[in-house]
């Protein structure tokens, strides 16, 4: 009942003109990133980041988070009416939204997609309500070994439940922790890393390297596959709205599953995209008309919304109790959090329970406005994508890279945006996972720290990641998590890799 | 034409590359144990040892799987189509540097409507000056955070 307190307290945080106002900014730039190729949820947020310096970080978080869910929303949208996916997390959607689309039913599609992820979404937010202080009184126990073995429990679980190589995941994390090391050591004080070069004394921001890995790699796969946009001219109308949300209940049993299977993905950093594929394969499963799935079966779009929106919105529970983001966008959020002079992790529920309750209460309100938002709006951003790219592809990169200057106002940092994008590109079509590297960039010194605290706790012996219950078990959970695919991969991948194509 | 397997092994070669250039950063920093823990370099130094034997992995698997990896990385028409839009996203980061974002912004539209998307010029050139005009209210009077600029903006007393 304490939540309860608190999270009505939070209501009245959140419950003013101005953060509701903030919402609905933030709701039609997300479905806005969401909608347009090249800026996905991440991005966007990134984008934004910058501009929200000044702000009171009550208002900041809500705009941010608000942006966060508008993006989702406007993924699935471009989805299910042009097959192509705004997000990484939407392509499971366009197995069974586009058929459905293309048989004259976008609205049903468009509503229940709507409908299911505000339930995956919501169904997130009410763990988040439930969990959150308890895993952050939790968390109050963990020292710095501790602390490592969480950091080092979600680095594995990329490694052990990705769809990716596990060395190109150990590749792309490395090189995220290798720049995140870039400028001052944290510990220290010194600059290390540098080869001399003024530019990299600050050191290397996560947002430069989301902006140019997910904005500008993504507008050149995008611009490299010839883009044409086959929509479908979809008019919401009020009559298949209601009948659609009359529809829902039908679903019950795809509605909860993959609200647990989004949750559970979203808890641990398997992240939203990883969420929906699981969730779309199991509703396929486990229904008796397998042959529909694929050619406009509504379940099809129902499992992997809800799935995506509840990994979604649970992903911000790790990290707000424990410091550990569980997707990309969260990562990028709790970047912020940084910035603003907040530190996620349990210490933040005591400093500031107007913040983390504002923001829990925040997520309710933002869920049911992005949602009223998406169905009112959409014929209006499903316009937008028949603006012709030669128009929308410079604005994109333009936008881009004044948002890569913003972040520090150098003009070193646009050449570092314009070469992450090119690795991005690189690291797209080979199948390197992009969001380990960006994890461990938010997280490398924070990861740091807590290991070389660790050691001198302990002298500089190794033990001490074993010398508890708590620290021992969340060691072995990594190891195994770390060594199982590699352990088990290895003899089967040298002889024969094979060419996966899933998308992080 | 490229192939899987070249675009496979120039990127490992890459990836090893940046990792080796963290290992022999870190080097300078000390890998010990200093008075305070670990040394700076530590970290940094395992981490691109990590990289740096992920990387050889990868190129082995890529070797090794090489019949697997015979499709085509790019063709001649997808390497036209990502150069046309990679060469003046280029030259717009060069003239930025040189002349202020406004400016390169405006040019930048206005070249790519004109010449990519077949617009006529002045068609062109409008949207690009309205593009950059848009931009610099947003962000100079609305989030009130200035960017980069170059000599013209000095030359009209924007500041």
């Amino acid at each position: 009942m304490e939540n309860f307190a608190s999270l009505m307290h939070g209501f009245g945080v959140a419950l003013s003109t101005y953060h509701v106002a903030l919402m609905m900014v933030g709701v039609l730039l997300g479905i806005l990133v969401g909608v347009l190729p090249g800026l996905g949820a991440p991005n966007g947020v990134s984008l934004l980041l910058p501009l929200t310096f000044t702000m009171d970080p009550v208002a900041a978080i809500i705009l941010l988070t608000s942006m966060y869910w508008g993006a989702l929303f406007g993924g699935s949208t471009t989805s299910i009416l042009f097959n192509i996916p705004g997000e990484p997390s939407s392509v499971a959607t366009t197995f069974d939204g586009y058929p459905m689309a293309r048989q004259g039913q976008a609205t049903q599609a468009l509503t229940l997609a709507f409908l299911s992820a505000g339930f995956g979404a919501l169904v997130g937010v009410i763990l988040i309500t439930i969990l959150s202080s308890w895993v952050a009184k939790f968390a109050l126990r963990f020292s710095s070994p501790e602390y490592f073995a969480v950091y080092f429990l979600a680095f594995a679980s990329f490694i052990g439940l990705g769809a990716a190589s596990p060395f190109k995941t150990i590749v792309s994390m490395g090189l995220g922790f290798a720049f995140a090391a870039v400028g001052m050591d944290t510990v220290s004080g010194g600059l290390r890393l540098t080869y001399g070069f003024n530019e990299l004394l600050s050191g290397i921001s996560f947002l430069i390297a989301v902006i140019g890995l997910f904005g500008i790699g993504e507008l050149i796969m995008t611009m490299e596959e010839g883009l044409r946009f086959d929509g479908i001219k979809a008019r919401v109308k009020a009559r298949d709205v209601f009948k659609t949300i009359g529809m829902l209940p039908r679903y019950w049993l795809t509605l909860l599953r993959s609200s647990a299977i989004g949750c559970w993905m979203g808890i641990t950093p398997g992240g939203p995209t990883a969420a929906s594929f699981m969730s779309y394969g199991i509703a396929k499963r486990l229904s008796r008309r397998k042959e529909a799935f694929g050619n406009g079966a509504p379940e099809g779009v129902v499992a992997p919304e809800t799935a995506d929106h509840a990994a979604g919105s649970s992903a911000i529970l790790p990290m707000l109790a424990l410091g550990v983001p569980g997707s990309a966008t969260a990562a990028v959020m709790m970047g912020g959090l940084m910035i603003w002079g907040l530190n996620p992790g349990p210490m933040l529920f005591i400093e500031r329970p107007d913040f983390v309750w504002g923001l829990i209460a925040s997520m309710y309100l933002g869920n049911i406005v992005a949602v009223l938002i998406v169905l009112a709006t959409i014929p209006l951003f499903a316009s937008i994508l028949r603006i012709p790219f030669a128009i929308i592809g410079p604005v994109i990169v333009i936008v881009c890279f004044i948002g890569a200057y913003t972040v520090a106002g150098r003009p070193f940092d646009l050449w570092l945006a314009l070469s992450f994008g090119v690795a991005g590109y690189l690291f797209k079509k080979l199948d390197y996972p992009i969001a380990p590297l960006v994890l461990a960039m938010v997280l490398g010194d924070k990861a740091e720290d807590a290991f070389r605290q660790s050691m001198i706790m302990s002298r500089g012996s190794l033990s001490i990641f074993w010398s508890n219950g708590l620290v021992a078990t969340l060691m072995v959970l990594g190891l195994a998590l770390a060594l199982g695919p590699l352990l088990s991969g290895t003899v089967g991948k040298l002889v024969r890799p094979k060419p996966t194509s899933a998308a992080v | 034409m490229i192939s899987r397997f070249s675009a496979e092994i120039a990127t490992a070669t890459l990836t090893a590359g940046l990792g080796l250039a963290a290992v022999v950063g870190a080097l300078e920093f000390g890998i010990g144990w200093g008075d305070a823990g670990p040394e700076p370099g530590a970290f940094p130094f395992y981490i691109g040892l990590l990289v740096v034997a992920a990387s050889l992995v990868n190129l082995v698997q890529a070797t090794v799987g090489r019949e697997g990896l015979r499709s085509t990385f790019l063709d001649h028409e997808q390497a036209k189509r990502v150069a046309s839009f990679f060469i003046p996203m280029v030259v717009f980061v060069i003239v930025a540097r040189l002349l202020g974002l406004y400016v390169a912004s405006a040019l930048y539209l206005t070249f790519v409507m004109w010449f990519q998307g077949g617009y006529r010029i002045l068609v062109s050139a409008a949207s690009g000056v309205a593009a950059a005009v848009a931009f610099y209210f947003v962000l100079e009077y609305a989030f009130q955070v200035p960017i980069l600029k170059g000599p013209l903006e000095a030359a009209l007393g924007l500041y």
